[in-house]
């Protein structure tokens, strides 16, 4: 018997054909592969100083490709280890707000009734809290960590998915499959896991992606204001934030680091975009 | 025969897709007369929506694209024609009524405000002139109470009022050409009805033709004078209406009459025609209607062209061959 | 012998009023229908859109669940079942859906599709669910390579197809067909209809056939109920209903249907359009549209009742 086409592998075929979303997804892959082999990559330490002071401020040079920072520290060392924060802290921080969000969006959205109203409601009062407002406020009270900032980010931005699952599972929860399914006497928990979550699952992934990209920029928006990371540890937005005072004599400092996270969001959204392109299921099915 | 109205010639319209290239309508020739009613029959993807959209020249470019043929209309080619000049025609010269009328009425409008504007537009008339002349077709269309209803909101109104609505901006114009998109399918049996009585009455003392789209061939009996039979992208019948129920030529049209459900009828089962309507981008080769058809033999695997028979008819079949009037 | 007896089912929603808005209007969708269903026979269900047919199909397999009223399936108290026991007790009763497109679940293939009310009640396991789905793909028309394949590479019969051979899988004694052939091509059409009856003949299956179709309804059907504003107004034998109908608003609706011979125009019967379910009139709820309508129409609701062997109708016509 021939396999059939699935609408995972047909969305596949449609990716790969996407020339934008390609580059998306190799330069996501790239910056992976960067972050996990980083002590292979350079030669250098990202936290120890150099010869102070002949090593501060050198200019990209054969030893330096991208020149050093005022502690004579190697500035694409720096940035390579930099990758490591930033990837790490958006990729479990968003992961932690799309689990989140997915469980508290198909409760909703499946129970209806009371259940949805309150929870929708408790949605509504966080959204309008200011976020960064709500970041500093906690930073401010607890010590600052990875860990902290990590969880902060993820418990911060699970509402938006909350919505979109709710609303996909609000759609999916009328088609007739659904009845289909509960007239055979399928459970609750069998309608969840194999008819509703497998269909709402490319929304989900698409959300998720596009918010990395997101969530890499109030995460080095954060530790510009001097409130992500505690140094020394090498993180994008402590990068350009350090490199802001000699902008004009060592450009080098905040410049690489800045369009590190440029490529980062823009590999993200062109992934994301593309990912929604090839497996949205309202255009698809 | 009336003097034509409509002449199409080997139109072909295809629409580009990622799975390659659909020939939706592959050479289609046909002519409506004037103050004719043609019924264009055929199942989905046949290709009949794609004609009339061509006719209008409201295509989606991309992924769609008139490809060749022509549209002559009162002797002027429509595909020659400007995007200007072709403003002109639509909604002037010839006319449309969708299946859908809710999504095709604007919301945030009254429906008299917009029979007014479709006046005022293309016979610069001034407001209150406009008015009136929206008021006398709500009129026409019999809706009740038409000044009252002329500040209805779509969404005020029934499905069934609300194709009245259609129909009465469709004719504000006095349009040559009437094309009917299934205008009667979303509505129900005894909605419809009304809806058929009103398309036929309109039709009398007015020199309006109508192309009468649908996939129903009891709506095609009740209306149309000739009936065009359309089969994956190309013309398979053409006839007059009373000659097409008593003998049907092309065995298509034959299997279609015979798989409907008649009242009164007792039948164990139902003559059907097997297997599935094609997908436009998988044509069968040869005559198109090859593999669901009972009486194929060997000729069949080359597409056999429209025979001329007796009495203004045509067929697709090689059954006809030899048969020609 | 019944197989299901329904009494006095009813179906009201709140009408979106909003949450703070008093006198939220109720929408009566179904509003006190009897029906009983005959062992190895069709009950056509015939009405237009908004007379709450879809709603009343869906209060028979408890998809919704009913305001009041009673319903008995094989002799047990359907209305009464819950949890492990409801789920059950669905085997009973399965739905063909209208939509073939909605009714499939995009990422099952048809096998597990089929396969999953086989799993769910233990019906085999191993590799008989295998074969167990072969079988059916057979019984319904499929080839076995549809067995690994997904809905989207299926047309609109097949799928249609799928979702019968899905409902077969448990071993239904009920079949309550919702539009079945409604979103079909009219060429296909006649292939389910026929396959409907085939699995009739061979199985003994009883089916409730919802339709606004009359000419498919008279085809399928041995008995048949029309409805209007959710009540029934009339019920006969399919025969005597089309040659002799007693209601008003069944004798329009028969003179609506477009039929396809040419010459004989059609007349529109009934005028006016459907009133909407949260506005149904006083009194018979079709006076408003009844060319006969007379004294008490407009104040007192007619019952449905007999009024010759075997033919039931709600109307102030035919009452003493």
């Amino acid at each position: 018997m021939s396999g059939g086409r699935s609408l995972w592998s047909a969305g596949w075929a449609r990716f790969r054909r996407n020339p934008l979303a390609m580059a998306g997804a190799i330069t996501v892959l790239v910056l992976y592969l960067v972050a996990i082999l980083a002590p292979a990559l350079t030669p250098y330490d990202p936290v120890s100083h150099g010869d102070l002071p002949q090593m501060r401020h050198q200019p990209p040079s054969k030893d330096h490709p991208l020149g050093t920072d005022k502690f004579g520290r190697d500035v694409l060392t720096r940035m390579v280890y930099g990758s490591r924060i930033s990837l790490t802290v958006s990729f479990l921080a968003v992961a932690l707000s799309v689990i989140l969000g997915s469980i508290i969006g198909a409760v909703a959205g499946y129970t209806g009734g009371f259940v949805d109203a309150v929870l929708m409601r408790m949605v509504d009062a966080l959204m309008s809290i200011p976020r960064l407002f709500l970041l500093l406020t906690c930073i401010a009270l607890f010590s600052r960590s990875l860990l902290l900032v990590t969880l902060l980010l993820g418990a911060t931005g699970w509402m938006s998915t909350a919505r979109l699952v709710r609303a996909q599972i609000l759609t999916l929860k009328n088609r007739e499959f659904i009845s289909a399914a509960e007239a055979l006497g399928a459970g609750s928990r069998r309608i969840v896991l194999r008819h509703l979550i497998p269909n709402a699952l490319t929304v989900i992934i698409v959300s998720a992606t596009l918010r990395i990209g997101l969530i890499i920029l109030v995460e080095a928006a954060l530790s510009f204001l001097g409130l992500g990371v505690p140094p020394p540890t090498p993180s994008w937005g402590m990068m350009v934030y350090e490199g802001r005072e000699v902008l004009l004599d060592a450009w080098w400092v905040s410049t690489f680091p800045g369009l590190a996270i440029v490529v980062t969001v823009v590999g993200y959204n062109l992934l994301g975009d593309g990912l929604r392109d090839s497996f949205d299921p309202v255009r698809f099915t | 025969m009336p003097e034509d109205l409509l002449k199409i010639d080997e139109l072909k319209t295809v629409f580009r897709t990622e799975a390659g290239t659909a020939r939706a309508v592959d050479g289609v020739s046909f002519t409506v007369g004037r103050g004719e009613t043609v019924g264009l029959v055929g199942e989905s993807g046949c290709g009949k929506s794609v004609t009339a959209l061509s006719i209008m020249r409201l295509v989606a470019d991309p992924p769609g694209r008139i490809e060749s043929g022509s549209i002559v209309f009162e002797g002027r080619d429509l595909l020659g024609l400007s995007e200007k000049e072709m403003r002109k025609v639509r909604g002037n010269e010839i006319s449309i009524v969708f299946q859908e009328p809710l999504s095709s009425l604007n919301p945030v409008f009254t429906c008299g405000e917009q029979i007014r504007e479709a006046i005022a537009l293309h016979q610069k008339l001034g407001r209150r002139e406009s008015r009136a002349k929206a008021v006398d077709m709500l009129r026409l269309v019999r809706i009740p109470d038409p000044d009252k209803r002329y500040s209805s909101y779509p969404h005020q109104m029934s499905g069934g009022m609300r194709q009245r609505v259609m129909i009465a901006m469709a004719l504000s114009c006095q349009p040559k050409l009437l094309i009917a998109d299934e205008p009667s399918t979303a509505l129900d049996v005894s909605v419809q009805a009304q809806i058929i009585e009103l398309l036929v009455d309109l039709r009398v003392g007015r020199d309006m033709a109508v192309l009468l789209i649908t996939h129903d061939l009891a709506v095609v009996a009740q209306m149309a004078d000739r009936v065009v039979v359309m089969y994956a992208g190309s013309v398979v019948e053409e006839s007059p209406v009373e000659e097409l129920f008593a003998s049907p030529a092309h065995p298509y049209t034959k299997g279609l009459i015979d798989s409907l459900p008649k009242l009164g009828q007792s039948l164990e089962r139902l003559p059907m025609i097997p297997g599935t309507v094609p997908d436009p981008l998988h044509v069968p080769e040869g005559c198109r209607f090859s593999d669901r058809c009972q009486e194929r033999f060997d000729k069949c695997s080359v597409e056999p062209p429209l025979f001329d028979l007796a009495a203004g008819r045509r067929a697709r079949c090689w059954l006809c061959e030899g048969s020609e009037g | 012998m019944s197989v299901l007896i329904a009494k006095g089912l009813k179906k009201y929603y709140r009408s979106a009023g909003g949450f703070f808005l008093r006198g939220s209007r109720q929408l009566r969708a179904v509003d006190g229908v009897d029906i009983e269903l005959e062992k190895g026979k069709t009950l056509g269900l015939v009405g237009e859109s908004g007379c709450g047919k879809s709603t009343l199909a869906r209060l028979l397999l408890r998809l919704e669940e009913p305001t009041d009223g009673t319903l008995e399936i094989d002799g047990t108290d359907f209305l009464a079942l819950k949890g492990r026991e409801l789920r059950r007790a669905r085997r009973k009763i399965q739905m063909i859906f209208q939509d073939p497109y909605s009714s499939l679940n995009p990422r099952l293939t048809v096998g597990s599709t089929i396969a999953e009310g086989i799993r769910i009640h233990g019906l085999a396991r191993g590799a008989d669910v295998e074969r167990r789905v072969s079988e059916l793909l057979d019984q319904v028309g499929l080839p076995r390579a549809a067995y690994s394949r997904y809905p989207h590479e299926f047309s609109g019969g097949q799928r249609q197809r799928v979702g019968i051979a899905r409902a077969l899988a448990v071993e239904p004694d009920i079949i309550v067909a919702d539009e079945p052939v409604s979103a079909l091509d009219v060429s296909v059409q006649a292939q389910i209809i026929n396959l409907l009856a085939d699995l009739q003949r061979d199985l003994g299956l009883t089916y409730l056939f919802v339709a606004h179709d009359l000419g498919v309804v008279e085809h399928v059907s041995d008995r048949i109920s029309v409805m209007y504003l959710g009540r029934i107004v009339e019920s006969a034998p399919a025969k005597e209903l089309f040659s002799d109908p007693l209601h008003p608003y069944t004798a329009g609706l028969l003179a609506s249907i477009p039929t396809a011979t040419p010459g004989r125009r059609i007349k529109a019967a009934i005028s006016g359009d459907v009133p909407s379910p949260v506005d149904i009139p006083d009194g018979c709820s079709f006076h408003t549209r009844c060319p006969k309508a007379f004294g008490p129409c407009g104040s007192e609701t007619p019952r449905l009742e007999e009024v010759s062997s075997g033919r039931c109708t709600a109307c102030w016509l035919y009452k003493e």
